[in-house]
């Protein structure tokens, strides 16, 4: 390994992996999927969600062999309606307990919070699962072994402190969750497993986090100083709102203004480092995958991901300036057709704003898509670095295909991903 | 069928090894030969499945195989002959794309189906089910509204009694309340126990809750002219508490949420349509029973004596100026519950026999107690 690691920092850059996949077959999938689930009201996202993994894993190579995806849209759907079939009696029972129990029944639902928590990480597990186990390559599938429940209390304890101290462990909730994953991960009989250090990346990401949460904190502390019942109280009365405003909660202008300012400060921080995170956690993470012999290196550029962070920012400008010409001949249209005050004007208004949220909405997400994942896909695939990928050629098939119920949890509880 | 060669690329499925090969095309099925020449495997045309590929290459499996053996053919000529030769293989996507097509429609298709149960299944299971849910439940629920209502509305200092009736000089008031409540219940035919009380808001209002609580707010009672229209407001609400309205809408909100949140609006940007489409058929649902609480309130108004217009009367009274239906209004335009009320009462009213004089103006003192 270590040899291996030597030889690699020593010798020329042998990218094996390679992505082929035209931007335009994509954005034709994702704008087109988009369409779709407004029209069936999401039942099409099965469907979309398999046409984006086909795409994907086929226009993926790993020394000239590209990868397969093997799941359909039908297994998905199927995986869907079970799920729904699990978790409904659950809410049931949960729903009736509460109420039944009153006092009691308000401790039961913090414990459901948790029981949902639990089941998301439980769905994830199992939806990685099918994910691997529908991936194939050169004729064998990858599979995942490890028990669900463990992984998810596992994650669910992970994360817990990853909430309570405001991302402070997320570098270690990162690296024992991917431990886990990844040490249960084969392709055929190959195993892996993940050597990414917690520490490795909260050094990296330490000053980052620190840049955030400054002035997140400092917003946190002025809006609470401000005696909140006092300032509504006296927002009833009339005359000098300042002054009252002040009289209620000495200070108020000052912490107000702070408070304003500093989330401004960390909204316009999260943007303009989210790039060099999303890049940096990537190539931590490629760094810390091997299989067998096998160890990998990222070469991502930040400066990469920028690029497609700000491509995605000018799509977004022009679908806004599109989006508003239809809204102002949507008026227009609205103006002349219905009459003020009819049921039917006022159900085409309320089609007319709903309609245009969704359109934003699923417009925003579905930019997004073709441009940073797909980028970020791309990039991230073609700067990997593989020490000698000979081992791969002795690897005997291994493990089955598992069932879909767990896209459907993760479906169900809306944590579909691809 | 021409003799056709190609090299291609062959994975058996037991390793990850690559096998360079040549295929050759018989009658029935792709020969896979090595580089030497000795035969591999021969897979039957009607076994053979078209797999996901890059747009370059060829990949087919064997269908009903225990192992995932792939074939990868680059040769164009070769790819379209296999085509050829295998009727479920489409290699240019057409039955894909018909399928595809099948799709979209079937779940276009399942979308508006569900979203006509939502407007006319949900309702109707409801109804038949509201009847069939235990007292004991609706009493449970009931309460577990009714400790919410009563945080929310009661916002008078703590040392007031919520409930009018209790004070001295509001004993007569007290003792005309329940008379009242009394002669209506009979005449509604109302077995289950009902837990009714005025309470200290100064709205003009009443509310029914699940498991019979029905609280009449003062300011109701302040605007009556006379005992048939605070009688007649009653009325309409225990045409809640008889049509099981509490346990029904329940149902209706746990039937809706199944539809729209777990079925349909699974997509970013589905919220508004969940919240949009579940706001109009609430809305929809509660004018219906609102709708049949005036039908049962004329009813049981008729019944018990009293004049049965004079709910009608009072709401377009307390509702002010006229305004037009609209399709988030939980109840039915006013003018038009007037109109149906007047349509369904009979001609004769009886006049004021539900309390006399002394009663009505002892009612009207019920909270007197506390200003």
């Amino acid at each position: 390994m270590a040899l291996a690691e030597a030889s690699m920092a020593a010798g020329a850059a042998r990218r094996h992996v390679r992505f082929t996949g035209p931007e335009k077959d994509y954005w034709r999938i994702v704008v087109r999927g988009a369409v779709l689930l407004m029209v069936t009201l999401g039942l099409y996202r099965f469907w979309l969600a398999t046409d984006i993994r086909r795409f994907l894993w086929a226009n993926t190579e790993l020394d000239g062999e590209s990868f397969e995806y093997s799941g359909t849209a039908l297994e998905l759907l199927q995986g869907f309606l079970f799920a729904i079939a699990l978790v409904l009696p659950i809410y049931t029972v949960f729903t009736i307990t509460v109420l039944d129990l009153g006092v009691f029944g308000n401790v039961l639902s913090v414990s459901a919070v948790l029981l949902l928590a639990f089941l998301s990480q439980y769905g994830i597990y199992l939806a990685r699962r099918y994910r691997l186990t529908r991936t194939i390559f050169r004729g064998l599938r990858f599979h995942q072994t490890g028990s669900a429940i463990r992984y998810a209390i596992c994650a669910v304890w992970w994360w817990g402190w990853t909430l309570l101290t405001l991302g402070f462990a997320y570098p270690f909730t990162r690296a024992a969750l991917e431990r886990f994953k990844l040490g249960n991960t084969w392709y055929g009989d190959l195993q892996g497993r993940f050597v990414g250090s917690g520490w490795h990346l909260f050094l990296r990401g330490f000053l980052m986090w620190l840049a955030v949460l400054i002035p997140l904190l400092t917003t946190a502390v002025s809006l609470l100083a401000i005696r909140w019942p006092a300032v509504l109280t006296a927002l009833r009365g009339s005359g000098d709102i300042i002054g009252r405003l002040e009289k209620a909660s000495p200070g108020f202008v000052g912490q107000l203004g702070l408070g304003l300012t500093a989330f401004a400060v960390t909204l316009a921080l999260v943007a303009l480092l989210l790039p060099a995170f999303h890049a940096m956690v990537m190539r931590w993470w490629i760094n810390g995958i091997r299989f067998g012999e096998i160890v990998a290196k990222s070469h991502l550029r930040t400066r990469d991901v920028y690029f497609a962070y700000f491509r995605f920012i000018l799509y977004l400008i022009g679908f806004l300036i599109v989006l508003s010409v239809g809204i102002f001949f949507g008026l227009i249209f609205l103006g002349a057709f219905a009459q003020d005050g009819t049921p039917l004007q006022e159900f085409l208004t309320v089609a007319m704003m709903v309609g245009t949220y969704v359109v934003f909405m699923l417009g925003l997400i579905t930019l997004f898509n073709a441009t940073v994942t797909l980028s970020v896909w791309r990039l991230t695939a073609s700067s990997i670095e593989l020490s000698d990928t000979a081992p791969i050629e002795r690897v005997k098939a291994a493990g089955d295909a598992s069932s879909p119920l767990g896209e459907g949890i993760a479906d169900v509880l809306n944590l579909g991903g691809i | 069928m021409p003799e056709l060669t190609s090299p291609a690329v062959y994975f058996d499925g037991m390793t990850a090894a690559r096998h360079d090969v040549t295929v050759e095309l018989n009658d029935y099925a792709v020969v896979i030969f090595d580089r030497a020449g000795e035969l591999i495997d021969q897979w039957p045309y009607p076994r053979l499945k078209h797999l996901s590929a890059p747009a370059h290459i060829f990949r087919i499996g064997l269908r009903k195989s225990p192992t995932l053996a792939r074939l990868e053919i680059a040769d164009q000529d070769m790819a379209h002959a296999i085509d050829l030769a295998c009727p479920d293989i489409d290699r240019t996507g057409v039955s894909a794309r018909k399928a595809r097509r099948k799709a979209i429609a079937l779940s276009f298709m399942a979308a508006v189906s569900l979203l006509a149960v939502a407007v006319y299944g949900v309702p109707a299971i409801a109804d038949r089910l509201a009847p069939a849910i235990p007292q004991g439940v609706e009493r449970r629920l009931g309460n577990a509204a009714d400790t919410q209502v009563r945080a929310m509305l009661n916002k008078g200092p703590g040392n007031r009694p919520f409930e009018c009736g209790g004070a001295a000089v509001e004993q007569a008031g007290y003792a005309a309340f329940n008379k009242l409540m009394s002669r209506l219940q009979d005449a509604a035919e109302l077995r289950l126990p009902l837990r009714a009380a005025v309470i200290r808001r100064e709205e003009a209002n009443a509310i029914a809750l699940p498991g019979g609580h029905v609280y009449v707010f003062k300011g109701l009672i302040d605007q009556a002219e006379n005992v048939d229209e605070v009688a007649g407001v009653i009325a309409h609400e225990l045409g809640h508490v008889a049509n099981r309205d509490g346990a029904r809408a329940v149902l209706q909100g746990a039937g809706l949420s199944l539809i729209f949140g777990m079925f349909l609006g699974d997509f970013v940007g589905g919220g508004a349509v969940v919240l949009a489409g579940k706001t109009l058929l609430k809305s929809a649902y509660s004018r219906h029973a609102e709708s049949r609480a005036d039908a049962f309130a004329v009813r049981t108004m008729d019944t018990a004596g009293g004049d049965a217009r004079a709910l009608g009367r009072f709401l377009a009274r307390i509702a002010g100026k006229t305004r037009s239906g609209s399709i988030f209004l939980d109840h039915p335009a006013t003018p038009e519950r007037v109109t149906q009320i007047d349509a369904m009462a009979p001609p004769q009213s009886r006049g004021a026999t539900l309390l006399d004089a002394a009663e009505w103006r002892a009612l009207k003192r019920i909270c007197a107690g506390y200003v």
